[in-house]
């Protein structure tokens, strides 16, 4: 009691809250070692003050995070805990003709083999479930898992799926998203075509805009795959009751979409599932849908242990989503003062070997190809195709960034042809308050040509550059 | 599975012995499994990130490459150790107060790489900071606030060296 009393004073003197019970004080989680911090300081204060624009602003969480006592997923063990590890196929495309697992199941300390045929529903994707949790039949990719154990230990666990012997047929692959449009390309989902997702926008008449044009640019533009590299990796603990429930804590950033695709996968009602969600190390879209959790939610059942599965950075690259690579072909219609009369774009998305957020990145990145510039006629003709490679997914914007790429590349280039200044052509482009977008939605607090202006005062645009 | 060895070690000023390590047992793990101490974190055990960093000997190492035993008869000290009850250390205070951290993952590497410069180096300057930090990824912030805040940090120690 003595003790009490005085971290309650030091807590109040060092951080001049006004004085509090010692029941209040035993609401304070316990710490590893001496360290006191009293959880109600953290309520943020900015919220209680308008405007916010200006005001210093901390985070509610920042202490935790600066004394290390933030608790990540990883950062959790529970009693009898088991170690998780998925072997990953390393083809990119193949028949899996058999797995044989008794090896490593023989192996001590290692308590549970799954592969994917035990999986209820081995699918799921959040538009089309095409992806497997554990490929059974065939591999798409070479970070398609084949099996998994779990083990005593992490080091058990890795020795464990080294042992899993999978015999595979390869089959033809695909790697560029030009070659996977062709029609003699290996398909990536047989007999389906490649092409799994389209999207068109006509607006205007764009062959007569172009015969109007005084100039006329095309290009070809490209971007990469991006992976998310989130610092921390993702990771979650299942475990099974002996009244059929499931518990998951997991890494995910939407656990209301991850309950219905385990619930899906394990074909268990959903009021059976529960996702245990905590601060995650970021995500950026990729820690958006389900990797792992059914497979970790089996082997639990298997063992009636707690499981816990965290990816390697190498796993990260190769088995989570990533940025979709875009073949971006603009061509623009310009009349000889720089007003852009017509556009048509063609988009094709690599989509990897399953369809994640596809659909959505291209539904985004049609409607922003034309840019934030006013252009009566326009096409956009967009296609995400199948190829074996890692499956790109949801990653922050959605497709905009590869599209400002592009458009923005070629206004860069349509200036520097007709000698005008870059800011100059954006400017009388520019949508204003109240112009459409290709969609037709009427814009609302455009502040383009404003932002543009100001932001060229700040840095010195006009200023001569060496 | 091979044999195992006792490692003892001073962490955070106490000393603290693990009866059986196994030999491929790095740093790291037993920090994180043996003493749960979980602050330092792993983010992709090959020594690229730093979010593993804990000091050892007075230097900045990453403990996913170091092994366990190597630590044996060294002065440790992991995030967790680097408060007292009375305060926050003055890095903890400057990172916390310039919402240095987002997610917060990279955070206890970065402050335990800024420490041991500020250790060395009372009064870095901005260059010096960013080179102490290089090995210190973050994903989120883009490090400009975590820089102010070892500014601050060091004022603040300068001021008074013992706080
Ligand atoms: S985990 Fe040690 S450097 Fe990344
Ligand atoms: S704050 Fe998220 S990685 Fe640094």
């Amino acid at each position: 009691m003595p003790r009490k009393t005085k971290l309650a004073d030091k807590m109040q003197r060092t951080l001049g809250q006004a004085p509090r019970s010692t029941g209040e004080l035993a609401r304070v989680p316990p710490v590893t070692l001496p360290v006191a911090y009293p959880i109600e300081a953290l309520v943020p204060q900015v919220r209680l003050q308008t405007p916010a624009v200006g005001q210093r602003a901390t985070r509610p969480d920042g202490r935790l995070h600066g004394l290390g006592q933030t608790r990540y997923i990883d950062d959790l063990a529970f009693p009898g805990m088991l170690y998780a590890k998925i072997k990953r196929a390393g083809i990119a495309a193949a028949r899996i003709l058999s797995i044989d697992t008794s090896e490593a199941d023989a192996m001590p300390g290692v308590l549970a083999v799954l592969t994917g045929r035990e999986i209820p529903v081995n699918s799921f994707g959040p538009s089309l479930q095409d992806q497997p949790v554990l490929a059974d039949t065939q591999v798409r990719h070479a970070g398609d898992g084949v099996a998994a154990v779990a083990a005593l230990t992490e080091q058990i666990a890795e020795a464990a799926i080294e042992k899993i012997k999978v015999d595979y047929e390869p089959l033809p692959a695909v790697f560029d998203p030009l070659e996977a449009l062709r029609e003699d390309a290996p398909k990536v989902h047989a007999p389906a075509g490649n092409v799994y997702a389209t999207k068109v926008i006509r607006k205007g008449d764009v062959d007569a805009a172009f015969a109007r044009a005084d100039h006329v640019f095309e290009g070809r533009y490209a971007t990469q795959m991006v992976e998310h590299v989130p610092l921390e990796p993702h990771a979650a603990i299942a475990m099974w009751d002996p009244n059929g429930r499931v518990t998951i804590h997991s890494t995910l950033g939407r656990i209301t979409l991850g309950r219905s695709d385990v619930s899906r996968t394990l074909k268990l009602p959903m009021n059976r599932v529960r996702i245990v969600a905590t601060i995650v190390g970021g995500n950026f879209g990729g820690k958006n849908e389900i990797t792992q959790e059914p497979v970790l939610a089996l082997l639990s059942k298997k063992t009636g242990r707690p499981v816990k599965g965290v990816f390697t950075r190498g796993e990260e690259f190769t088995s989570t989503t990533t940025r979709h690579p875009f073949v971006m072909d603009y061509k623009t219609g310009v009349t000889k003062d720089g007003r852009i009369i017509a556009r048509k774009v063609r988009l094709v998305l690599d989509g990897g070997a399953y369809c994640s957020w596809s659909e959505t990145t291209l539904g985004k990145a049609c409607i922003l190809s034309a840019g934030p510039y006013r252009i009566d006629n326009l096409r956009v003709e967009a296609y995400v195709v199948y190829t074996n490679k890692t499956m790109t997914g949801a990653m922050r914007g959605f497709g905009a960034p590869q599209v400002c790429f592009a458009y923005e590349s070629q206004m860069d280039e349509i200036a520097a042809a007709l000698h005008m200044d870059p800011l100059e052509i954006r400017l009388l482009n520019a949508f204003e308050e109240g112009a459409a977008s290709p969609t037709g939605q009427v814009l609302h607090s455009v502040v383009l040509k404003a932002s543009l202006l100001k932001a060229a005062e700040r840095f010195g645009w006009k200023e001569p550059r060496s | 599975m091979t044999d195992v060895t006792a490692v003892t070690m001073k962490l955070n000023g106490v000393t603290r012995t693990a009866s059986a390590v196994p030999p491929e047992t790095t740093l790291l793990a037993l920090l994180r499994n043996q003493f749960n101490l979980t602050g330092a974190k792993l983010g992709c055990d090959v020594g690229d990130c730093g979010a593993c960093t804990v000091i050892v000997d007075g230097n900045a190492v990453n403990a996913c490459l170091m092994l366990a035993a190597q630590a044996d008869g060294s002065d440790v000290l992991t995030i967790e150790g680097l408060a007292t009850l009375e305060r926050l250390h003055p890095l903890q205070k400057a990172f916390e107060d310039n919402a240095s951290l987002q997610c917060g993952f990279c955070g206890p590497g970065v402050i335990l790489s800024a420490k041991a410069l500020l250790d060395e180096n009372p009064d870095p300057t901005q260059q010096e900071i960013r080179d102490a930090l290089s090995g210190n990824l973050c994903r989120c912030t883009g490090y400009t606030k975590m820089i102010e805040a070892v500014q601050v940090a060091a004022r603040a120690l300068r001021a008074k060296p013992d706080a």
